[in-house]
């Protein structure tokens, strides 16, 4: 999977979870700051990515991805 | 000590210092009474004086004992009037208002006694037995004579009566104690200050009340304050319980119930290692049959600001209720949850506050905070986070987890569970979570029975170190105010009371005491046990590969969550909680003040240490790995 296509369904996966548009999701936008996620959207997030994307992410290291950038380059390391 | 008739010429040096007495024949004193230090006072009844004892204007002494070295000071009236029991055998209302788990109190009263009494009610031949036993030592309490212990100083108080004042109690500017005992002693002295009403209760050593606290029908454990205009009414607070500006009906406030913020009603419910946020607010009450119901918060609970739960509810071990919550739920089998509020649903996230700096920083916190200087400590505490009573609760939340996740459609956003909605999405991770805790428990229970020495050398030893009594074994547990005690030996402890094998308090407590003293040996039973059903072998046949699996998931584990942690307390030093720093200035100042007020997350002392303990638990792993696998 290339990462255009990684990007664009961590976009739709923060959308889902933040309720929020898709297409309103800058690149580099910090789901915290930018986009308002709580603690428990954080967590909410990993388990929809790992849903999505059918992997199984190291829970800390999970937790220090802070930005939708950081998701896809995480992510991409997991898919096979 | 024994006590002497006065002297007609010290009775005339009283009556010129202007004291008087009913009959001066019932006035007895210690062998080198000074009469020089009684002044304005007015005797009634049957009053003894010890040495060194000092009192200045007193309206009226009746029927006291007052022992060496007590100093009285303006106070309307110290009086006994009639046969009492000073609070002994008295019944409150604790956690159901409307009655019908009534706590008998005494003045050596544990937590753990008073919770058997207080939740056993499906076991009436016990609680009869129980309260029997109790009324036996009440009455033993009973006397027409008070007693003022060794040590103790009262000034400028209003009336104090029928109050049995145990050694070294300090009482300033009390305004009224009814019917109660002050169980003080030279090691852990109660102090009593101004502006406090207390009828009909019990204090333990080492309490302060204070500052206008108000108690009426209440137990006071050890360790415990109670001020700032406090109210509580048919409560029982138990060791290193603090009370301030709020207001408690009804309540079971075991160990270490901390309240500390006006508009915060705590009622009906029990508690333990709990802390009650601003304005935490519950109901009882559904206007049907009255103030019926109960709450569970289990230990380690807290309740955030303005939240409210309406009874009945449970909240289970370490969890985090967030918002108000209008329906009734039960949260018991979910430990370290987050139970917030969305849309008016009750929303409940397992797992999640065992990753936080919060659950951290209460578990280390406790053991140091134990108030207690009594050297004989009535309630029993255990401390660890982990212990067979929360892993038990952590499997069943697991196996809850499962079987909703099986049922559950993927394009269900949420599923329902006992008056609580989990978002499906995070079934999985929660499951997750609460793995980790296991692995983080089987690890560290393995570490208490081996060391470095056992793992060098042949096999045999392990099967030596980590065999357990098969008697020991208690498949549930119970978390008994404070104690951990498995589910067989309770049983047995409400059996032996119920049959008459335990007949007294002293023997009752002793029993108490040895479950407290093989609490660890049980407890590895119970996990050796987890182990075998786990690892589907005897423990005697655990092998070096297998020790060393448990030991790499530990320490995996214990760095993972230790690395979570760190990340929650990282969020302290983010952008958001920079809101408000550097007031005037730019972005520079901005980071400048936050700095110097409230440091670097490299520099902070938790973080330090929690970096420090994850190099710890790697050395510690990596040296017991390389001595069982060379």
């Amino acid at each position: 999977m290339d990462k255009s296509e990684v990007q664009k369904r961590v976009k739709k996966v923060i959308a889902q979870v933040l309720k929020t548009k898709g297409e309103d999701i800058p690149d580099n936008a910090n789901f915290i700051f930018d986009l308002g996620a709580d603690s428990l959207q954080s967590v909410e997030l990993v388990a929809a990515f790992e849903e999505e994307f059918q992997v199984e992410l190291p829970e800390d290291k999970a937790l220090e991805v802070q930005t939708v950038s950081d998701a896809v380059e995480f992510i991409s390391q997991y898919i096979k | 000590m024994s006590y002497r008739e006065l002297t007609p010429d010290e009775i005339d040096l009283l009556i010129k210092t202007n004291c008087s007495s009913t009959d001066w024949n019932n006035i007895k004193v210690a062998e080198k009474f000074t009469p020089i230090q009684i002044k304005n006072v007015n005797f009634s009844g049957e009053v003894f004086i010890g040495n060194n004892v000092q009192i200045r204007n007193v309206m009226n002494i009746s029927n006291y004992r007052i022992e060496n070295d007590v100093l009285l000071e303006n106070i309307s009236s110290l009086i006994v009037e009639g046969e009492t029991t000073f609070g002994n055998g008295l019944k409150i209302s604790v956690l159901n208002e409307g009655g019908g788990r009534e706590l008998m109190i005494y003045d050596r009263l544990s937590s753990q006694i008073a919770y058997l009494l207080v939740t056993c009610r499906h076991y009436p031949v016990f609680v009869e037995k129980l309260e029997t036993i109790i009324r036996n030592y009440s009455d033993s309490r009973k006397s027409k004579i008070g007693k003022i212990g060794k040590g103790t100083s009262i000034k400028n108080c209003g009336v104090i009566r029928n109050v049995w004042i145990e050694n070294s109690s300090t009482l300033e500017g009390v305004s009224c104690l009814k019917e109660g005992t002050l169980l003080s002693c030279i090691e852990d002295p109660i102090f009593i200050g101004t502006g406090v009403i207390a009828k009909d209760f019990i204090i333990q050593s080492g309490s302060t009340i204070s500052d206008g606290a108000l108690l009426d029908n209440c137990f006071v454990g050890q360790g415990v304050k109670i001020g700032k205009q406090y109210s509580a009414e048919n409560c029982a607070f138990f060791s290193n319980s603090e009370g301030f500006h709020g207001e408690a009906v009804s309540i079971f406030a075991g160990p270490y119930t901390v309240t500390h913020h006006k508009s915060s009603l705590l009622i009906a419910a029990i508690f333990s290692f709990y802390n009650a946020g601003s304005g935490s607010n519950q109901s009882n009450h559904m206007y049907k049959l009255g103030p019926v119901h109960q709450g569970i918060l289990e230990r380690g609970s807290k309740t955030g600001s303005f939240s409210y739960m309406l009874w009945p509810s449970r909240v289970g071990p370490f969890s985090v209720v967030i918002g108000k919550h209008y329906t009734n739920f039960d949260a018991g089998e979910f430990p370290f949850s987050y139970i917030n509020e969305e849309n008016g649903k009750s929303l409940l996230t397992p797992a999640m506050n065992l990753f936080t700096v919060g659950t951290r920083r209460d578990s280390q916190k406790w053991p140091a905070r134990d108030k207690r200087k009594d050297p004989v400590k009535y309630d029993i505490l255990h401390f660890d986070l982990l212990n067979p009573y929360i892993i038990g609760k952590i499997l069943e939340g697991s196996n809850r987890m499962k079987e909703l996740l099986e049922k559950s459609d993927k394009d269900r956003e949420y599923v329902s569970y006992k008056g609580l909605h989990i978002k499906r999405l995070l079934l999985k991770t929660c499951i997750k979570y609460y793995e980790m805790a296991i692995k983080i428990y089987i690890g560290e229970e393995l570490l208490k029975k081996i060391s470095e020495k056992e793992t060098n050398g042949n096999e045999d030893r392990f099967s030596e170190v980590l065999k357990y009594d098969h008697s020991l074994y208690s498949e549930k547990w119970i978390d008994a105010a404070g104690m951990f005690i498995g589910k067989n030996d309770y049983d047995q402890l409400l059996n032996f009371v119920a049959m008459g094998k335990i007949e007294t308090l002293d023997q009752l407590n002793d029993e108490i005491r040895k479950l407290d003293k093989k609490y660890p040996d049980s407890s590895w039973a119970w996990c050796a046990n987890f182990i075998e059903k786990r690892f589907n072998l005897k423990i005697e046949e655990m092998t070096k590969e297998h020790l060393s699996q448990i030991i790499i998931d530990w320490r995996d584990n214990r760095i993972k969550l230790n690395n979570m942690i760190l990340k929650d307390a990282e969020k302290e030093f983010d952008q958001t909680s920079k809101i408000g720093f550097g007031i005037d200035g730019d972005e520079e100042t901005r980071n400048k003040d936050f700095q110097n007020v409230r440091g670097r997350y490299e520099e902070n002392k938790f973080v330090l240490e929690l970096k420090k303990e994850s190099d710890e638990i790697t050395a510690i792993a990596d040296r017991l790995i390389k001595a069982l696998m060379p």
